[in-house]
C-alpha cells in the first residue's frame, strides 16, 4: 500500500462519514478548492481506495436576444400574429420583427407569397418553437435549432462525485495516522528539536522529479583526456604549438619534396602570410637536392626559400614535435601532442577538414623500430584493444614506415594510425643524431567508435540533448 | 593513391600460384585490399612503390616474397639500332627523353587496360600530374625510325588520338579533352614539344597526346615507348618500370640510342649496406647470411660480403631506394613485423603535462562547477559568423584561407563566442536554460593561444549572471581583473563590460545585443563572457 499524504487521510476519513459526494460539497468540509478534492481523489482513485465519476450537466442560458424573445415571443410569432389570411407583402415589410421572422416564416412553410400578398397555410403555429424558448431541456431538435440561431446558448458543468470503496473503508477503520504533516524542514525545526515529533511529509520514490543536467566536458574531450593520461602514465612530456604552421616545418623538415601531391593547393589550407625561414635551413635544402652528408641521394631538383616560406594550417602535429626535436637534440625525448590539423577535405559524414591528431616521439640513444612497436602495443592495450597487429605502410619522412590496426570485436581489425623511424633525411639536417621513433592516430576516428556516432561532424555540432545524456562514464569493451 | 585492379586468372599465372594465398599475403608487402570481386581484386599500393602499379610487378614481388623464385629478376636487353635525337631547343621546355622498344607483345583485353592502368598511375606517382614525366605508348610498326623530339612551331598539324581531322597543336589545348587538362603544362612556351618519325609522321606531342597513328590495337605487336619529361632520375623509373612490367608479361626489350648512349640498361644499382646498423634501426640480431636471404624474398640481389655487409643490387624498377635504410625496411617487412616483439625503450622518463593544457583543464573544471556544458566548435568558420552577426568590425590578425572549401570555411576562428551563439541557433528546439563554453585555440596572424567563453541562455539570462559567472571562473584561474564600461557592439549598451588586467583588455562580459540575437535568430536573451588564458599568472610564453 503507497502512502498517504495528509490531504488524502483528510479526505478518506471524510468520505467514510459521507460515503458518496460531490467534489464542492467536499470541499466545503475540508475548507478548500473543488480542484484540490479532484486532484487527491485522483491520488486516491490510483490506489485503489475511492472511485471518482465525472457527471457532466447540461443547462442552457438565454443570450441578449434570447431574453428579449422570452418576453416579447420569437419574431416568426410576431409576425405571423400580424398576419391576416391574405396580407399584401408591403405591409409585413413594415413590421419590426420582418426582417428575421419572415424567413422563418417561409422556411418553416407557415406562409406563402403569390403576386406581392403573403397568406397563411393552414394550421400555422409557432407554438412549439416558443415552448422550446420557454423550456429548452425537452426542446430536442427545436433547442439545437434556437441555438444555432444564437438566442440560445449551452453550458455544460462538471461536478465531480467521489465514492469510497470497500478498500478505502477498510483502510480507514484500521486507523489513519491524521497528524499535521511537514513538507520543508525549517532551521527552527532543526534547532529547536521540533523535528522529533514531526511527521514528515513522505514522497513516492518511483516518480522522477524535473530533471537536472549537470555541467560536464565534452565527451570527445574526455577520449583526448584519457589518451592524454596514459601518455603522461607512460613517461611522456606534453607539447602544444600553433596551428599556423610554417611550409619549412610542415613539409620541408620532414624531407616532403616541394611537387609532393600533399603539398599541392587541393589538399593543404595556404595562407598568404610567409615567415623567416629559420637559421641553418641550408641543410634542409641540401638534404633535398643531393641527400647532404648521408647516403642518401636526396630528392633531386631544385629546392626554392619561397615555397618553405610560405605559411599553412599545420597538416600535421608532427609539424610541431619536429620542432621540439630540432631544439632539444640531447637525449632522451619522449613527447607528445595531441591537436587539430587541417586537411583541404571536402566535408562529409566520415572527413572533415579539421580533426585532433595524437602525435608521439621518441628519441633516444639505441632505440629500434621493435621498440616503437613495443609502445604501439603497450599504448593500444592501455587504450583497451586487445588484439595489436602491424603492417608496412609509406610515409615520406619515415623509413621504416607502418600502419597499426587494433581488433574490435562485432567489426573486425580497424586501421588507427601510422608510425615509423624518421628518415635520415629528416633528422641530420637538423642535428638530431640518435634514432626517432613516431607514431600517430586520428583520435577522432576511436570517438565516432566510441560514441557510436555516424557522423564525425556531431562531435564539434553537437546536438546539447546528446551532450546531457552521454554519461561520463561510458563502461568501454575491448577498446570502444 | 593508386588503385590497382588484379585479374585472378592473370594474376596467378604470373605468380605461380593461387590467389588465396596471394590475397593473404598482399597486405604484408605494403597494401590495402580494397575490394574483393568474382573475378578481380582492386588493392592500393603505396606511392612509393609504383613498380606495384601492375599485375607484373606484384606477381614479381609475391614470387619472392612467398618463396617462389627469390632474387634479383634478370631482364636482358639487346640493341634496336634504333636512333632517336633530342633537340637542343627543348633544353628550356621539357629536355629529358627516355625511350625503349619493346617486341613481341600479345596483347589482349586485359592485358592492354593492364599496361594503360599503369601509364595512368605513374603518370599520377611519378610524373606528378604529367608535369614531371609523361609518358607514350606506340605502335612501332605504322611508324619508322629513326625518331626525333623536336620544339614545333605551335601550327603544326596532326590528328590527334581519338579524332579523325588534323588539329593545330594550339587548337589541341584549346579543343581536345586531354588539350584542356594539360595546358598548363606546356602553354607558356613559344614551341612545343614533338616526337616524329623518319618520315615527319607525329607519334606524339608531349605530354599532351599521342597522334591517332600509332594507335595501340589488340592486334599491336611491337611497341615504341617514349617518356619526356623535366627530371632525368623520375624519366628514368618511368621507362624502367614499364619495360620491366612488360618483360614479365613475355616480352623483349630493346634499347634505342639517345645522343650515343644506348638507353634503357634495366641495369641494378649497387649499395653495399652494414648489417649492423640494419640490426640497430629494426632491433632484429641477424647475420650477414640472413640479412642476405631476406632482401632476396624481397627481390633484391644480395650476398654477404665480409663478415659485416651486404652487397645489394638494386633492382632497376625500384624508385623508392634512396637511402640505405629504404634498403633495411624491405628486411623489415620480409623477416614480419608482426614477429618483432620488442618491449618499449626502457629509459626511465616522468611525464610532464603542458601548462597550457593545465590551465585549460582548470578553467573547464570551473565552467563545469558552474553547470556550463562544453561544447567543441570548429576553428574554420566565416566572417559572416564572427563579424557580421556580431556587429563587430573585422579583426587585423584575421587568417583567411587562400582556397576555402566552402563559404561556411573561409578564416580561422578569433573568438570563441560567435561560434557559442551558433551553437545556440543550433540548438533552439532543446530545453532551456542552455549553459555552454568552450575552451579552445584561437589565432592572431600566424600566433595561436587559447581563450574560454561561456553563454548563458533563458528567460532571465542578464548582465548580472554574466558579471558573476565571469567573476567566478576569473576568480578560480587567480586572474586578478577589474572592469571598465565597454563599447563592443556585439552587447548591449550599459550592460557591457571590459575585464582589465594591468591596462590591458582581456576579455568581456555582459548582455547579448537583441540585433545580434536576431541575426543568430536566437529568442532568449543571452548572458555571455570570454577571456584571453594567457592573463592566468605563471601562463607560459608561447
Amino acid at each position: 500500500m503507497a502512502e498517504l499524504t495528509q490531504n488524502e487521510k483528510r479526505l478518506l476519513a471524510t468520505l467514510v462519514k459521507e460515503h458518496k459526494a460531490d467534489a464542492p460539497h467536499l470541499a466545503t468540509l475540508l475548507d478548500t478548492t473543488p480542484e484540490s478534492i479532484v486532484q487527491w481523489a485522483h491520488l486516491l482513485e490510483d490506489k485503489g481506495l475511492v472511485s471518482l465519476e465525472r457527471i457532466v450537466d447540461k443547462s442552457f442560458v438565454y443570450t441578449d436576444e434570447g431574453k428579449e424573445y422570452l418576453n416579447h415571443g420569437l419574431p416568426e410569432t410576431q409576425l405571423l400574429k400580424f398576419c391576416r389570411n391574405t396580407t399584401p407583402l408591403d405591409e409585413l415589410r413594415k413590421h419590426a420583427a420582418f426582417r428575421i421572422g419572415f424567413g422563418q416564416l417561409r422556411k418553416k412553410g407557415l406562409i406563402s407569397v403569390h403576386n406581392g400578398m403573403v397568406s397563411r397555410t393552414d394550421g400555422a403555429s409557432t407554438i412549439e418553437d416558443e415552448t422550446a424558448l420557454k423550456t429548452p431541456l425537452a426542446g430536442g431538435q427545436r433547442t439545437n435549432e434556437l441555438i444555432r440561431r444564437g438566442i440560445l446558448q449551452e453550458k455544460e458543468s462538471v461536478r465531480n462525485s467521489v465514492t469510497i470503496k470497500p478498500e478505502g473503508l477498510a483502510l480507514a477503520q484500521q486507523g489513519l495516522d491524521m497528524r499535521e504533516e511537514t513538507g520543508t524542514l525549517t532551521r527552527d525545526q532543526i534547532l529547536s528539536g521540533a523535528w522529533k515529533t514531526l511527521n514528515l511529509r513522505r514522497y513516492d520514490a518511483t516518480k522522477l522529479p524535473k530533471k537536472v543536467y549537470p555541467g560536464k566536458i565534452h565527451p570527445y574531450q574526455r577520449i583526448i583526456a584519457e589518451m592524454r593520461e596514459i601518455l603522461l602514465e607512460m613517461g611522456f612530456e606534453e607539447l602544444y604549438g600553433g596551428i599556423v604552421q610554417q611550409s619549412f616545418w610542415n613539409f620541408d623538415a620532414l624531407f616532403q619534396p616541394q611537387d609532393h601531391p600533399a603539398r599541392e593547393m587541393q589538399d593543404t589550407f595556404y595562407l598568404r602570410e610567409t615567415l623567416p625561414l629559420p637559421p641553418g635551413y641550408e641543410k634542409v635544402k641540401a638534404m633535398h637536392e643531393s641527400g647532404g652528408e648521408t647516403s642518401s641521394t636526396g630528392w633531386g631538383g631544385v629546392w626554392t626559400e619561397e615555397k618553405a616560406e610560405q605559411c599553412v594550417l599545420r597538416t600535421h602535429t608532427t609539424s610541431v614535435s619536429i620542432q621540439h626535436l630540432a631544439k632539444n637534440p640531447n637525449p632522451p625525448v619522449k613527447a607528445f601532442c595531441i591537436g587539430r590539423v587541417y586537411r583541404r577535405e571536402t566535408i562529409d559524414t566520415t572527413h572533415l577538414a579539421e580533426f585532433e591528431q595524437l602525435e608521439g616521439i621518441v628519441m633516444d640513444e639505441g632505440v629500434t623500430f621493435g621498440n616503437l612497436l613495443g609502445i604501439l602495443r603497450e599504448f593500444y592495450h592501455r587504450m583497451g584493444f586487445e588484439g595489436v597487429r602491424f603492417k608496412p605502410s609509406y610515409y615520406p619522412y619515415t623509413e621504416p614506415s607502418l600502419d597499426a590496426e587494433v581488433f574490435v570485436e562485432g567489426i573486425g581489425w580497424i586501421e588507427m594510425g601510422g608510425a615509423g623511424v624518421f628518415r635520415e633525411e629528416v633528422t641530420a639536417p637538423l642535428g638530431i643524431n640518435y634514432p626517432v621513433l613516431a607514431w600517430g592516430l586520428g583520435v577522432s576516428r576511436i570517438a565516432m567508435l566510441r560514441l557510436g556516432l555516424k557522423d564525425l561532424r556531431y562531435l564539434h555540432r553537437s546536438d546539447v540533448a546528446f551532450l546531457r545524456e552521454t554519461p561520463a562514464l561510458r563502461p568501454a569493451k575491448g577498446g570502444i | 593513391m593508386a588503385i590497382i585492379t588484379l585479374p585472378y586468372k592473370y594474376l596467378e599465372r604470373l605468380t605461380r600460384t593461387d590467389k588465396k594465398t596471394i590475397l593473404d599475403k598482399v597486405a604484408l608487402i605494403g597494401s590495402d585490399v580494397e575490394r574483393i570481386e568474382e573475378d578481380h581484386a582492386d588493392v592500393e599500393f603505396f606511392p612509393d612503390r609504383p613498380d606495384l602499379f601492375s599485375p607484373e610487378g606484384v606477381a614479381r614481388a609475391m614470387r619472392g616474397f612467398l618463396g617462389i623464385e627469390t632474387g634479383l629478376p634478370a631482364y636482358p636487353v639487346k640493341p634496336s639500332g634504333i636512333s632517336f635525337s633530342v633537340d637542343p631547343d627543348l633544353a628550356n621546355i621539357r629536355p629529358v627523353l627516355g625511350a625503349a622498344v619493346i617486341r613481341g607483345v600479345k596483347f589482349d583485353d586485359e592485358s592492354i587496360q593492364s599496361i594503360m592502368s599503369l601509364q595512368e598511375s605513374l603518370h599520377w606517382a611519378v610524373g606528378r600530374g604529367r608535369s614531371k614525366v609523361a609518358i607514350g605508348i606506340h605502335d612501332l610498326d605504322t611508324v619508322k625510325p629513326p625518331f626525333r623530339y623536336i620544339a614545333s612551331p605551335r601550327s603544326r598539324k596532326f590528328i590527334p588520338l581519338d579524332y579523325t581531322e588534323e588539329m593545330t597543336m594550339d587548337e589541341i589545348l584549346e579543343r581536345h579533352p586531354k588539350g584542356r587538362d594539360y595546358a598548363r603544362i606546356v602553354r607558356d612556351f613559344p614551341l612545343f614539344p614533338l616526337i616524329v618519325d623518319k618520315d615527319d609522321h607525329v607519334l606524339s606531342f608531349p605530354p599532351i597526346i599521342n597522334g591517332e597513328r600509332t594507335r595501340v590495337t589488340i592486334d599491336t605487336k611491337n611497341i615504341l615507348l617514349d617518356t619526356t619529361g623535366t627530371d632525368k632520375r623520375a624519366v628514368g623509373v618511368a621507362v624502367n618500370i614499364i619495360c620491366t612490367a612488360m618483360a614479365e608479361a613475355g616480352a623483349k626489350i630493346e634499347s634505342i640510342g639517345i645522343g650515343g648512349v644506348q638507353t634503357p640498361t634495366l641495369a641494378p644499382s649497387e649499395r653495399t649496406v652494414s648489417v649492423k646498423e640494419c640490426s640497430r634501426l629494426l632491433g632484429i640480431e641477424l647475420t650477414p647470411v640472413q640479412m642476405a636471404e631476406l632482401l632476396g624474398r624481397m627481390r633484391f640481389g644480395a650476398e654477404p660480403a665480409g663478415a659485416a655487409q651486404v652487397k645489394v643490387r638494386v633492382p632497376c624498377y625500384r624508385a623508392d631506394v634512396m637511402h640505405d635504410w629504404d634498403i633495411f625496411e624491405d628486411v623489415a617487412i620480409a623477416y614480419g613485423y608482426d614477429k618483432i616483439m620488442d618491449p618499449p625503450p626502457a629509459t626511465f622518463t616522468v611525464g610532464k603535462p603542458h601548462p597550457v593544457q593545465v590551465y585549460a583543464a582548470l578553467a573547464r573544471e570551473a565552467f563545469c562547477g558552474l553547470g556550463y556544458l562544453e561544447v567543441m566548435p570548429f576553428t574554420l568558420t566565416s566572417e559572416e559568423i564572427l563579424y557580421k552577426k556580431m556587429r563587430r568590425p573585422e579583426r587585423e590578425g584575421v587568417l583567411h584561407v587562400m582556397h576555402p572549401i566552402s563559404i561556411d570555411n573561409t578564416v580561422v576562428r578569433t573568438d570563441l563566442l560567435p561560434l557559442l551563439l551558433e551553437f545556440l541557433t543550433l540548438n533552439r528546439h532543446r530545453e532551456i536554460p542552455q549553459r555552454l563554453f568552450t575552451v579552445g585555440d584561437v589565432v592572431d596572424s600566424c600566433h595561436t593561444y587559447q581563450q574560454a567563453a561561456g553563454v548563458s541562455t533563458h528567460m532571465d539570462a542578464d548582465f548580472s549572471e554574466a558579471y558573476a559567472a565571469a567573476d567566478a571562473v576569473l576568480h578560480e584561474l587567480s586572474i586578478a581583473s577589474t572592469v571598465k564600461e565597454s563599447e563592443d557592439p556585439a552587447f548591449i549598451g550599459g550592460r557591457r563590460a571590459d575585464i582589465m588586467v594591468n591596462g590591458n583588455r582581456i576579455g568581456i562580459f555582459g548582455e547579448i545585443h537583441p540585433a545580434v540575437l536576431n541575426a543568430f535568430e536566437l529568442e532568449h536573451p543571452v548572458a555571455a563572457f570570454e577571456f584571453d588564458l594567457r592573463a592566468v599568472p605563471g601562463y607560459p610564453e608561447l
